[in-house]
């Protein structure tokens, strides 16, 4: 039987696929794409608690798997896309009753929003943590890449949101079963 | 009530235990979760390559007999090129080994060239890394100098069965020894955050204050030898140099090639085991 989390999983896992192609692309351009917001949003919005943190954590481990692990001092900080995407994830889903969650359009500002929060905890672990020296530099490519990420997430979100809710209705799970049970 | 406030502290301590539980977990179940989903991820990443490799090889179908035949003709001068300074390689190296023998002295360190793919480039403000596609399966260690046609590409970081992340030149987490191409003293060089739209940079630091560049005759920096890189391997250009407050050494950036971000094949230096 289909699980709510694998589905969303792997469609979040073609999303990064997607991504990393992307910036392979860009590479000699100098632009980077993270959409780390964009990953986390349905899940956060449309899901429950046990389904939607299970599929966020599950992607945050496939995106540290592949990134370097930054050492912060003598010691190697294991798992910062976990930290920040559980944390995105929690908030979203703290916040979600108060505001229309199955529009598109607040999903794609919430997912704006996230993004830049992760943005700025990645800034921060990876360079005011472990290489303070070179921040100067690395604040102006980071507003860059924010930037390019920002047009990203907003050419794709819809389609991705779309694509997650098609494949759960395909797998027949109804989401507005969802709207009745937050945890 | 107290059930409605429970209920909206349930995702925050539901937080709480996860990062507790995390930062608790030992470190080398942290490793196996992290070699595992690399492993998961890697058939697509290597299909993903594959790909691109198929859509080359179509590309270069389309392109007539004639440019085919040119291409060949001037590829066999290079080769007679090659060819000679290969002989030449080989008698010097015969020289090397006589003089080793004859006065004693450490051979240098000998390598396998282990050709590689380059199935995905992960170049952020942060981390600048490529990935190949050759791994453990191919004896590849963690460490291995990794070069291409222009000189030093980076350092292999972490090696998985079919693939290994290489920490690229222009990466802040890599430091080498170098020198300048025409002076012997050692200088320290390292990758540097790169900016937005432009090619990548490093930092050059502990240049003795004697050495003097001028801005239309930039000065080639290279290996030094020191470490894991083979001696005179080219990683950049330095025209300009600053001295530091206290005068007793000059600084300055590192000018790198701009193929370091387009790379598609890259060599890397497995090391023989002494003699």
């Amino acid at each position: 039987m289909y699980r709510r989390w694998l589905i969303v999983f792997a469609s979040t896992l073609l999303l990064w696929s997607l991504v990393g192609q992307l910036n392979h692309c860009l590479a000699p351009y100098s632009v980077f794409i993270s959409a780390g917001g964009l990953m986390v949003t349905f899940a956060a919005l449309r899901l429950n608690l046990r389904n939607g943190l299970t599929a966020t954590i599950l992607i945050a481990l496939a995106v540290d798997s592949v990134e370097p692990v930054p050492a912060v001092g003598h010691h190697l900080l294991y798992g910062p896309h976990l930290l920040l995407f559980t944390t995105a994830h929690v908030f979203i889903f703290h916040l979600r009753t108060r505001f229309p969650r199955e529009e598109v359009l607040f999903a794609l500002g919430t997912a704006l929003v996230a993004n830049l929060g992760m943005s700025l905890g990645l800034f921060f672990i990876y360079v005011e943590l472990a290489a303070p020296s070179a921040s100067g530099t690395a604040a102006l490519r980071m507003l860059a890449d924010l930037g390019w990420s920002q047009l990203f997430i907003l050419v794709t979100a819809p389609w991705f949101f779309s694509l997650q809710q098609r494949a759960l209705e395909l797998c027949n799970f109804d989401l507005s079963e969802e709207n009745h049970r937050f945890y | 009530m107290s059930s409605k406030r429970f209920d909206q502290a349930k995702p925050f301590l539901t937080l709480g235990i996860i990062m507790l539980g995390w930062l608790m977990l030992p470190v080398a179940v942290k490793s196996f979760l992290r070699v595992s989903f690399a492993e998961l991820q890697a058939p697509g990443q290597v299909t993903a390559s594959y790909v691109r490799d198929l859509q080359q090889f179509w590309a270069d179908r389309t392109h007539s007999k004639d440019e085919l035949i040119e291409a060949a003709r001037d590829l066999r001068h290079v080769y007679a090129g090659y060819e000679f300074q290969a002989q030449r390689t080989e008698a010097q190296q015969a020289e090397i080994d006589r003089l080793e023998r004859l006065l004693h002295l450490p051979s240098n360190p000998r390598y396998r060239y282990e050709p590689a793919r380059v199935c995905r480039r992960d170049l952020s403000g942060w981390w600048q890394q490529l990935t190949v596609r050759k791994g453990s399966n191919y004896d590849i260690p963690v460490g291995a100098p990794v070069v291409y046609a222009g000189g030093v590409v980076g350092r292999v970081r972490e090696v998985r069965l079919y693939e290994a992340d290489v920490d690229l030149v222009s990466s802040p987490q890599l430091r080498l020894a170098a020198t300048f191409d025409d002076d012997t003293r050692p200088v320290s060089y390292q990758g540097r955050s790169n900016p937005p739209l432009a090619p990548a940079r490093g930092l050059v630091e502990f240049v003795p204050p004697d050495i003097v560049i001028y801005s239309t005759a930039p000065r080639r920096l290279v290996t030094s030898g020191l470490g894991e890189f083979p001696a005179g391997l080219t990683i950049g250009y330095v025209s300009r140099l600053d001295t530091s407050p206290d005068g007793l050494f000059q600084s300055g950036e590192v000018t790198l090639d701009p193929r370091l971000t387009e790379l598609m094949e890259v060599t890397v230096l497995v090391p023989l085991p002494p003699g």
